[in-house]
């Protein structure tokens, strides 16, 4: 049989031909966009090397890793770390503060920038609005390590600013994080305070590109600027709101770990101690890599099973999703 | 219904003047048109009576209450937008009703009223769908409804045809002539197109840079222009214009154009001794002729031939005179093969328009004399 394969390529080529006729494809296709391929080159050597070589590595969590065996010589165990881990109240408590955590963020952190958001909308002094925004992207900018530093000042229970004031509103100082029970608070409330204004440019972009004759059509509609607010701009930037939202179910185990590093002691770790942090200290600080791996490959598990999960749901409830 | 009345109407942006002063008394139940050039301030004057743009100097008055201060939403008047301005989250049903609910109508009169303005505009069929899912056409129809459904004292278009394609601006005029008759209510329409703006007003209003040129039912602007804008505005093709000098021949005033064509002018009081004045000579391209066809006092007009543009039963010739290009309007009725010899051409001297070429006002408008 005679192979044929016109200008579309692939798609008029015959079934028997099919292999030959992708080839081509794929040359013929490389030959003349090469150079959106060296465009995107860095960024696929960098998902490579630090995100797929790694992978490699992550058959320890199934062996019983040792550094002067290396990870060929190592013998496989099977599962036996994640029973380990099963079996281990700390690590059970690490999934249990990861979940209330992330969930804790995605109820009060989540529609923080979206409010933002709204609220720059409405102000309508350029230099104003300006200001505003600048104050509150600016924590973003700010290492970790300073806000940790910051926040750890702040709740000092001698210097602190918030001990202060309340020394001076005659109420009991408070060590505030060497108590389990203000860990959460603080972390989120900081993470907030650090991360929302940046956000908030994401859902402003949204905004700007709806259509102001919605709005000038609402107010001879006769709706006020509260409805206008519910009404038009809300519902047009849903369509993002739910991918921020599904990246962020997707991140939900992963909840700034350098920061809880920084801000954690033994005294909050019943309330404190994550996933990521038990990892750390499993691994580099126990140097058991194998069990570090296995709790790690959990940790993505997870993840993958949310976003998946959460595309999936936002497609038949909301019909946007991120693929 | 109300009318509407604009007195002394400016509008600044900083240092910008781009509506100069205009007066304008739109009476009840009356559709006019504001038509002219990009940028020549209709929609900005159209926006200055909804509300959505504040009126720099002047007043506006809507059913006699200066509206100046009042908020869009207390001025009673509905607004159809050129992109159409529906709510992409909302579906047909919830389009409509959207200005009733914000006035927290009665659910049961909400859907009394969808369901009606539906039926009369074709969409009924279509209530549950959402914008996205509609042609451009509905949606236009849509957006009509939503305006409809609140029963405004005024109707105000802003360019609501511009987006469809010819044939559907065709239909959607009739049907807009057709829903005004109807509704009987006070409309004032913004388009750039004098095709619509003949076709759909009671009286037309002709802007350009911020002023008022004239205001008129649509014949009589077409058959008085009152300055060479306005002539070469209103039309299809619009009127031809011809620099030239007034001359005498046989008694009668002629225009001179280039050293050897004379076109004979009509008879008017302000052409008596005008001897050298230099005017522009106005022909509709409907009012000429390229045979004499018996018509006596018809002069004839030599001319080179440039193209021909056959349109099925009329065909547009274009020469020129003396190098000026002119448009003749000649029906056919599919015949073209005897314009490809045309030497000249004639016209009747009372339909010819005389303009002062250094006013560009018509010689004989009563508004003028």
């Amino acid at each position: 049989m005679t192979e044929t394969v016109s200008q579309q390529g692939v798609r008029d080529a015959p079934t028997t031909g099919k292999f030959e006729a992708r080839v081509r494809w794929l040359v013929r296709h490389f030959r003349k966009e090469w150079q959106i391929y060296v465009l995107m080159a860095p960024m696929i050597i960098w998902f490579l090397l630090f995100l797929y070589k790694p992978m490699y590595g992550l058959q320890i969590a199934f062996k019983d890793f040792s550094i002067f065996r290396g990870i060929e010589g190592s013998p496989w165990i099977g599962l036996e770390h994640f029973q380990t881990l099963l079996g281990n109240d700390q690590f059970f408590r690490a999934v249990g503060n990861t979940f209330i955590i992330a969930f804790l963020s995605l109820a009060f952190a989540f529609p923080v920038p979206i409010i933002l958001a709204l609220m720059f909308n409405e102000i309508h002094h350029r230099i104003f609005k300006k200001m505003a925004q600048t104050i509150v992207y600016l924590p973003h900018f700010i290492s970790v390590v300073i806000i940790a530093g910051i926040v750890i000042n702040m709740f000092s229970p001698s210097t602190g600013v918030v001990n202060n004031v309340m020394g001076m509103l005659g109420l009991e100082q408070v060590y505030f994080l060497v108590q389990p029970e203000w860990f959460r608070p603080i972390f989120i409330g900081s993470n907030i305070w650090k991360e929302a204004g940046f956000e908030s440019i994401i859902y402003l972009a949204a905004i700007a590109g709806v259509s102001p004759t919605l709005y000038e059509s609402a107010r001879v509609d006769g709706a006020t600027r509260w409805q206008m607010m519910w009404r038009i701009t809300l519902p047009s930037i849903f369509p993002t709101i739910v991918i921020m939202f599904i990246i962020r179910v997707g991140n939900l185990v992963d909840v700034g770990f350098e920061y809880i590093l920084l801000l954690y002691q033994p005294a909050t770790y019943q309330t404190g101690d994550v996933i990521n942090t038990f990892i750390y200290r499993q691994g580099l600080q126990g140097a058991q890599y194998d069990m570090a791996a296995a709790a790690g490959l959990f940790n993505a598990v997870v993840a993958l099973v949310l976003v998946t999960a959460a595309n999936a749901l936002s497609r038949r409830v909301s019909r946007t999703s991120l693929w | 219904m109300s009318a509407v009345t604009l007195r002394k109407v400016f509008k600044r942006f900083g240092p910008v003047e781009v509506v100069h002063g205009i007066d304008l008394s739109i009476n009840a139940r009356e559709f006019v048109v504001l038509v002219g050039p990009s940028g020549c301030g209709k929609s900005t004057t159209l926006r200055m009576v909804a509300g959505l743009e504040e009126v720099s100097d002047g007043t506006i008055e809507i059913g006699g209450r200066v509206v100046n201060e009042v908020a869009p939403k207390d001025r009673d008047v509905a607004m159809v937008f050129q992109n159409y301005a529906l709510y992409p989250h909302l579906n047909v049903a919830e389009n409509i009703a959207f200005g009733l609910r914000l006035r927290r109508i009665k659910k049961d009169i909400i859907t009394a009223s969808v369901n009606d303005v539906a039926a009369t505009l074709g969409l009924s069929e279509l209530l549950h769908r959402r914008p996205a899912d509609l042609s451009g056409g509905q949606r236009q129809r849509v957006a009509m409804g939503r305006a409809i459904v609140r029963q405004p004292q005024v109707f105000l278009f802003d360019e609501p045809l511009s987006n469809l394609d010819a044939k559907l601006r065709t239909q959607m005029r009739a049907e807009i002539k057709r829903l005004h008759r109807r509704l009987d209510a006070t409309s004032i329409y913004v388009t750039h197109d004098q095709v619509e703006a003949m076709t759909l007003a009671d009286r037309i209003v002709v802007m350009s840079d911020g002023n008022i040129e004239q205001i008129g039912t649509p014949m009589e602007l077409f058959l008085n222009p009152i300055n060479t804008f306005v002539a070469g505005f209103l039309g299809s093709p619009p009127m031809n214009q011809l620099e030239a000098t007034v001359s005498y021949a046989d008694g009668g005033p002629i225009a001179k154009v280039g050293s050897d064509i004379a076109i004979p002018l009509p008879e008017l009081r302000q052409l008596r001794n005008a001897e050298g004045h230099p005017i522009i000579v106005g022909i509709r391209p409907e009012d000429t002729a390229v045979e004499r066809n018996g018509a006596a006092n018809a002069a004839g007009i030599k001319c080179d031939l440039d193209l021909v543009e056959p349109l099925g039963s009329e065909a547009l010739v274009h020469v020129s005179v003396a190098d000026h290009p002119v448009v003749l309007k000649t029906e056919t009725r599919g015949a073209i093969s005897h314009l490809s010899d045309v030497q000249e051409f004639f016209v009747q001297p009372d339909h010819i328009k005389v303009f002062d070429q250094k006013t560009g006002l018509a010689l004989d408008h009563p508004e003028v004399a």
